[in-house]
């Protein structure tokens, strides 16, 4: 198996067709979709870009001094004020009349939780800032610790099931509508799974002058419990079950959804992550908890219209469909 | 041309003469009036500056931090409250070696609630790694605040300029400011080596591990105490454009024979100086004025303390449970005097406790007088407005 | 000495000093798989890799991959039962891809074009090899012998090439100017020598041939009617139904014209027939099988062996089909047969296991008739080699044609038992011919078998949407009257179309996918060709063996090997 390469890997790395935010030699577990979604994202946006990016895996994973992962200029500072940093970045950048473009990156406790604030701040201010949550839905990098983020009934180190719990008493945060209250110009949902809809949708963000706003659903292997191999697979679920609707919204309003063919049962997008494991054990309170997530669902796809009528329904813009010659649709 | 100005619309001005191109600033008593002011001429087109109002002091700090990391020069100011809940950006502002200048408007903390003048604030943020420059008068307010960011820029580290709240920020006094081409001849435009550039693609902030911490703190240290030439340097330049200077790292002041001497920082130092001056039966003291907390200049300070006896020190913050924070610093920098000054330690005007002319006498007579307090006291506390147990 | 510069700021991709592959417990290799509809085909043909080049617009290129293997597509995407659309993975998901219709019009395509064949021209001293037989099997074998840089003789007794695709397929459904086009398109190929009317056994014996040439094939199809049958004795006035069909063929008309015919088998003979009657104007056309309508579900050994598409057609020109009927006897008035006994019959297992057809007593039936027409099969024609031929056909190894007991002579088609179809006999020509060069090598024949297709189960469909195929327009049965080729071709962009519907099984289609989802970045696109085949290197510096590009891969190009 070990036949002399053909390539000059170096060479072919560096003349590779796409720019390359994030590089090789990361430190993300294997088939981390934040180490994914952050390289599709930076990608997306192209090397005229600064980056924000708060404490968090991605963070740890990227940068162990003297090694940098990322081809971008890029800081972190600390947990929380991510978007703030974003802020005055954009702010200087401005004045100084350049048209480098601001991206805030941050794992969903850096925004739903501790960095909501900032995040909330530079929205109301309407900075031209691109911020991306990366959801994988916990604390993963101090080790799988329970978010506004995590859904209910999701297993994490501090809601863990017990005779008295199943899983996080609450709900999963929805955080797309809180931004979209604060009425900016654009806001969307992407998943891994669909990465020509991610990039695309990074790109008309960046298009979008004011700030603007992207959550990426991310599949944490180790945090979920499933398959590294099985990350795309995972986030392709929880689109298709309904789960995570992917939409996008202009100044609040519903402007796009990637519509759902065939939904699927939820239990096909839990059963394969150990972290609803819980839930299917043959108890009543389990099956009671499977169907409160499948009532979720449900109501996610009514809600969105998320399912469509007629040919219609199949208008995926190609996010989801490859061709021979990769002509993917973005 | 003296000018009669608060002090907050002074600095306000002066921060604008040095040309920051973000300022961002959350509204706390009593720092408000210097970022009102900066706002105004921002509106009024007098200064091209992003002017953030931020959601909050953490914000204040990490939009500061963003906009010098991306090549501008930043402001911010902040007090009290304020100043603690930016702490965990100021540490980190000052580990990245990010240049900027904040103005402290020193006041105490919660709780309870005091909205008045101590010096708790800034002296919570002692081991935070920025420069703190304290500041006697509000002319020393606008000079230090033109210094501060030659200082900051050249030795790639945040300054605090602590100005107490009220007492200065909020008091009329005449002074001077310099003039525009005064300021541009002084400080150059803004530059930061390591900043962010897209040309320069480096990643600022990396998870830096036991292997190699020690080394990046050992840096910071070094460069805070080289930072003492740059502080004397830019006082000595600023008073060469401007006929005045502030007193570099620590200044000694009133009786050079005094035997004893008096160690403040800000501004209390002028209300004793009047209570000396107004009664010649007083002991002579020798003024030490600490302009330098951080970097903490020991060697100026032994050469500002030579031939004294006694030395007090003046603080208006604490430490609960062990005394002072400056007092025990002094006294360790003047051990290695072939013969150190006995070391007072008091803290006073706590809360913006009123400093009156008594003081002096108070102080003075707590050193030499029958009573002698303990080590360390609150020296203007009543503990007649306290239980028994707590006095 | 690495130097700590202020703020411990790092520089950009640094992280390629550390190298993540050594993470790795399973790596990632491109693998390529049979697609099923390359196992599947008889012919040996590769759809999908021709499938690809015609989806990227080469169709000179597409027919290049297919003469690889056949050289006449024309024909066979005319007449060939397409087992490799049975066996698409894509039935799994909407519908097979119309492959036949594809190949059809590539075969076309180069007609219309006049694309030669990717032959070398033989060298002097080329070796000769000899075909007998100018079928699909003799005409495959002869053709890959050529493409081997031999020197054929090929020899035929009739006066025209084609054997039964010529002398029996009606021209409805394969126009003689297709067969007359692709014949001399592959005839006029330099170093063969071409003989008509030359047959082996009276014009040249096998011993002349084998003197003569390193090898010889042998491809004489079955030609000789049987003289009995399983049900009942054919009496000697009976023509059978290769007798008149081929007449009608080569003539246009037929004999007699009765009002009922019944027919008795289920091959192509009997189903051709029944339909030229109808067209003649017969108005009963009955067709008695032992078997049933072939029909997906339906098991092959209970099917009839005409195609599924054939009897259908049949069914919908009215043709009555009598399933699972056998014929006790024929009823006779005088020499004139006027009707038949006809019984309920099916293949049962019997105690040792072993298939058996079985009569239902009490299910006896009367059909009437003016004329009955066996249809039951042919034999070889062994006259000249008899030694070889053993109970009708030649016994030859499966794979590679090789006569029993015989070195130099192979076989294949018609001629072997269990072969009956112009595909089959195109593989077996191919193969046979792979052998003879291999057997003039010196060379070892390993058994063979058809590559193991990748399964269903091992693609990723969640990245391709439905589609329905493109059918190709069939003549609604009421103007299905002369000799008009029944079924159209496919335009182009429905040839297209169906290229792009195609999944690729097993073959990289260079979608981008496993390049875009590696969290790595260990997959690096190459615009040259990799040696792998693809257009993709794995970086295994830094590939941390997640599996995504496996998983994901929609065509099962990529597998993990343990380390
Ligand atoms: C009515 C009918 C319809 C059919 N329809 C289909 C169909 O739709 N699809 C399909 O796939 N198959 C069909 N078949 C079957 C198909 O025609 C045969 O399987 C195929 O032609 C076999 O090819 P072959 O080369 O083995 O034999 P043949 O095609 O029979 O060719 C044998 C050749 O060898 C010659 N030959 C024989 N003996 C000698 C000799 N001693 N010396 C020299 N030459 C000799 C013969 O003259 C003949 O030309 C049909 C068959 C029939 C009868
Ligand atoms: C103020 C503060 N509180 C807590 C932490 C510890 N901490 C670091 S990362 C992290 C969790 C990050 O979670 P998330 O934002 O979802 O990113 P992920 O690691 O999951 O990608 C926590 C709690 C911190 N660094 N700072
Ligand atoms: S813990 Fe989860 S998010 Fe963090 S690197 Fe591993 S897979 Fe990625
Ligand atoms: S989908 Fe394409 S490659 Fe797969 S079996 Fe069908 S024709 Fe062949
Ligand atoms: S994922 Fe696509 S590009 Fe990659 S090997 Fe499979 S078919 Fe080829
Ligand atoms: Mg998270």
């Amino acid at each position: 198996m070990n036949e002399q390469p053909l390539h000059d890997l170096d060479t072919l790395r560096a003349r590779q067709p796409r720019f390359r935010g994030l590089e090789s030699g990361h430190r993300a577990c294997q088939g981390c979709g934040e180490a994914l979604a952050a390289r599709l994202t930076t990608e997306a946006a192209g090397p005229d870009v600064v980056v924000a990016n708060a404490t968090g895996c991605l963070e740890v994973f990227t940068t162990p001094w003297p090694q940098s992962a990322w081809r971008l200029p890029w800081i972190h500072s600390v947990f929380g004020n991510t978007a703030a940093v974003a802020a005055g970045m954009e702010a200087a950048l401005k004045q100084q009349g350049r048209a480098t473009q601001v991206l805030a990156f941050a794992g969903d406790g850096g925004t739903f939780d501790i960095g909501f604030q900032a995040l909330s701040g530079m929205m109301e201010r309407g900075h031209d800032v691109l911020f991306v949550c990366f959801d994988n839905e916990a604390y993963m990098n101090t080790g799988v610790q329970r978010s506004g983020s995590t859904p209910h009934a999701a297993m994490t180190t501090t809601s863990p099931p017990g005779e008295l719990r199943m899983g996080k008493r609450h709900m999963k945060k929805d955080i797309l509508s809180i931004i979209a209250a604060h009425h900016i110009p654009y806001a969307a949902t992407a998943s891994v799974a669909y990465p020509s809809d991610l990039r695309k949708k990074v790109r008309r963000a960046m298009d979008t002058e004011g700030a603007s706003f992207l959550q990426i659903h991310s599949p944490c292997p180790l945090g979920w419990g499933h398959d590294g191999a099985k990350t795309i697979e995972v986030a392709r679920l929880a689109v298709q079950t309904g789960l995570f609707p992917v939409i996008e919204m202009e100044r609040g309003e519903l402007i796009g959804t990637l519509p759902i063919r065939e939904p699927r049962p939820v239990s096909d997008y839990l059963k394969l992550q150990n972290r609803f494991r819980h839930l299917f054990a043959s108890e009543y309170r389990a099956r009671k908890e499977l169907e409160h997530l499948q009532a979720i669902a449900n109501r996610n796809i009514e809600r969105f219209e998320l399912r469509g009528v007629g040919p219609e329904t199949y208008d995926t813009e190609g996010a989801d469909t490859v061709h021979r010659g990769g002509d993917r649709w973005a | 041309m003296a000018l009669a100005l608060e002090g907050s619309q002074a600095l306000a001005r002066t921060v604008a003469l040095c040309r920051p191109q973000v300022v961002a600033a959350y509204p706390i008593t009593p720092q408000t009036h210097i970022v009102e002011g900066i706002a105004k001429l921002v509106a009024d087109g007098h200064l091209a500056c992003e002017m953030v109002s931020v959601e909050s002091e953490h914000s204040a700090a990490s939009v500061a931090l963003g906009a010098a990391a991306a090549g501008s020069r930043a402001y911010t100011a902040s007090a009290s409250q304020g100043i603690l809940l930016m702490a965990e950006v100021l540490y980190d502002i000052s580990g990245l070696r990010i240049p900027l200048v904040m103005t402290c408007a020193n006041r105490a903390l919660s709780g309870p609630l005091n909205i008045w003048n101590d010096q708790q604030d800034s002296m919570s943020m002692r081991d935070s790694g920025w420069i703190q420059l304290y500041c006697a008068t509000n002319q020393e307010a606008v000079d230090t605040t033109v210094q501060a960011f030659r200082i900051a820029e050249r030795c790639e580290l945040p300054v605090m300029v602590c100005v107490d709240g009220f007492t200065l920020t909020h008091t009329l006094e005449p002074l001077e400011l310099p003039t525009a081409e005064q300021v541009d001849g002084f400080l150059p435009v803004y530059s930061f080596r390591h900043g962010l550039d897209p040309a320069d693609p480096r990643s600022l902030g990396t998870l830096v591990g036991p292997e190699h911490f020690s080394e990046v703190r050992h840096a910071h240290h070094q460069a805070m105490m080289r930072a003492q030439t740059e502080i004397e340097q830019a006082d000595a330049d600023w008073a060469a454009v401007v006929g005045r200077h502030c007193g570099g790292l620590v200044e000694a002041r009133g009786d050079p024979e005094a035997r004893l001497g008096i160690l403040t920082l800000g501004s209390v130092l002028g209300t004793l100086e009047d209570a000396m001056d107004s009664d010649p039966e007083l002991p002579r003291a020798r003024f030490i004025k600490l302009r330098s907390f951080r970097p903490f200049p020991a060697e100026a300070l032994r050469r500002a303390c030579e031939g004294l006896d006694h030395l007090i020190v003046l603080e208006r913050a604490l430490s609960p449970g062990a005394g002072g924070i400056v007092g025990p610093e002094v006294q360790t920098a003047l051990i290695e005097m072939e013969e150190p000054p006995r070391v007072h330690n008091y803290a006073a005007g706590l809360g913006g406790r009123d400093l009156s002319l008594d003081l002096y006498s108070r102080i003075v007579q707590a050193v030499f007088g029958a009573e002698r307090p303990r080590e360390f006291a609150i020296i203007d506390a009543e503990p007649d407005l306290l239980p028994e147990s707590d006095r | 000495m690495i130097q700590i510069p202020p703020g411990a700021f790092a520089r950009p991709g640094t992280s390629l000093e550390f190298k993540t592959g050594t993470w790795r417990a399973e790596r990632p290799v491109h693998q390529r798989r049979a697609a099923p509809c390359h196992s599947a085909c008889p012919a040996g043909e590769d759809a999908q890799a021709y499938l690809a080049k015609v989806e990227m617009g080469d169709m000179r290129g597409a027919w290049e991959t297919v003469v690889a293997a056949n050289p006449l597509p024309a024909i066979t995407g005319r007449v060939c039962h397409h087992p490799c659309e049975s066996a698409c993975n894509r039935a799994h998901y909407d519908e097979s891809i119309t492959i036949h219709g594809v190949e059809r019009f590539l075969g076309d395509e180069a007609l219309r074009q006049g694309w030669s064949y990717p032959v070398p021209i033989p060298s002097a001293d080329a070796p000769r090899m000899a075909v007998v037989g100018s079928g699909p099997a003799g005409l495959a074998a002869a053709y890959h012998l050529l493409r081997g840089g031999c020197r054929v003789t090929l020899i035929e007794a009739m006066p025209a090439a084609g054997g039964t695709v010529r002398t029996a397929i009606p021209h409805y459904r394969l126009p003689p100017d297709v067969l007359e086009q692709e014949l001399d398109h592959m005839l006029a190929l330099p170093g063969l020598d071409f003989r008509l009317r030359t047959q082996l056994g009276r014009d040249v014996s096998l011993e002349e041939l084998r003197a003569d040439h390193e090898a010889v094939f042998l491809g004489p199809g079955r030609r000789k009617g049987r003289e009995g049958s399983a049900d009942f004795a054919v009496p000697g006035n009976l023509r059978t139904g290769l007798q008149l069909l081929e007449a009608w063929v080569a003539g246009g008309t037929l004999p007699e014209q009765p009002r009922s015919v019944a027919i008795v088998g289920g091959g192509n003979t009997a189903v051709d027939l029944a339909r030229v009657l109808r067209r003649e104007g017969v108005e009963q056309v009955h067709l008695i099988s032992h078997q049933r309508v072939p029909a997906p579900g339906v098991p092959a050994d209970d099917a009839m062996r005409a195609t599924y598409r054939e009897v259908s057609q049949a069914l919908e020109e009215g043709v009555t089909i009598h399933e699972h009927r056998g014929v006790r006897r024929l009823i006779l008035r005088g020499e004139r047969v006027v009707g038949m006994e006809l019984v309920h019959m099916k293949k049962l297992e019997d105690a040792d296991g072993r298939l058996r057809r079985v009569a239902f007593e009490g299910t006896e039936t009367v059909l009437h008739v003016d004329q009955v027409i066996p249809a039951i099969g042919q034999d070889v024609d062994g006259s000249g080699f008899e030694s070889l031929v053993r109970r009708g056909y030649m016994e030859v190894e499966p794979w590679w044609g090789t006569v029993d007991g015989q070195s130099g002579i192979f076989s294949g088609g018609d001629a072997r038992s269990d072969h009956g179809t112009v595909s089959e006999a195109v593989g077996d020509g191919r193969r046979a011919a792979a052998a003879m060069l291999r057997y003039r090598a010196g060379k070892q024949l390993e058994p063979g078998a058809p590559p193991e297709p990748i399964p269903y189960s091992d693609l990723n469909l969640s990245y391709f949407e439905t589609a329905p195929a493109s059918k190709e327009p069939v003549l609604p049965p009421e103007q299905r009257l002369g000799l008009e080729e029944i079924e159209g071709g496919l335009q182009a962009n429905a040839v297209r179309h169906e290229a792009h519907r195609c999944l690729s099984c097993g073959d990289c289609l260079a979608c981008d996918n496993c390049w875009t989802l590696c969290p790595d970045q260990s997959v690096l696109k190459t615009r040259e060709v990799a040696a792998d085949g693809s257009h993709y290197v794995f970086d295994y510096d830094f590939c941390k063996g997640c599996g995504i590009c496996a998983h994901e891969c929609p065509t099962g190009y990529i597998r993990m090997i343990p380390e």
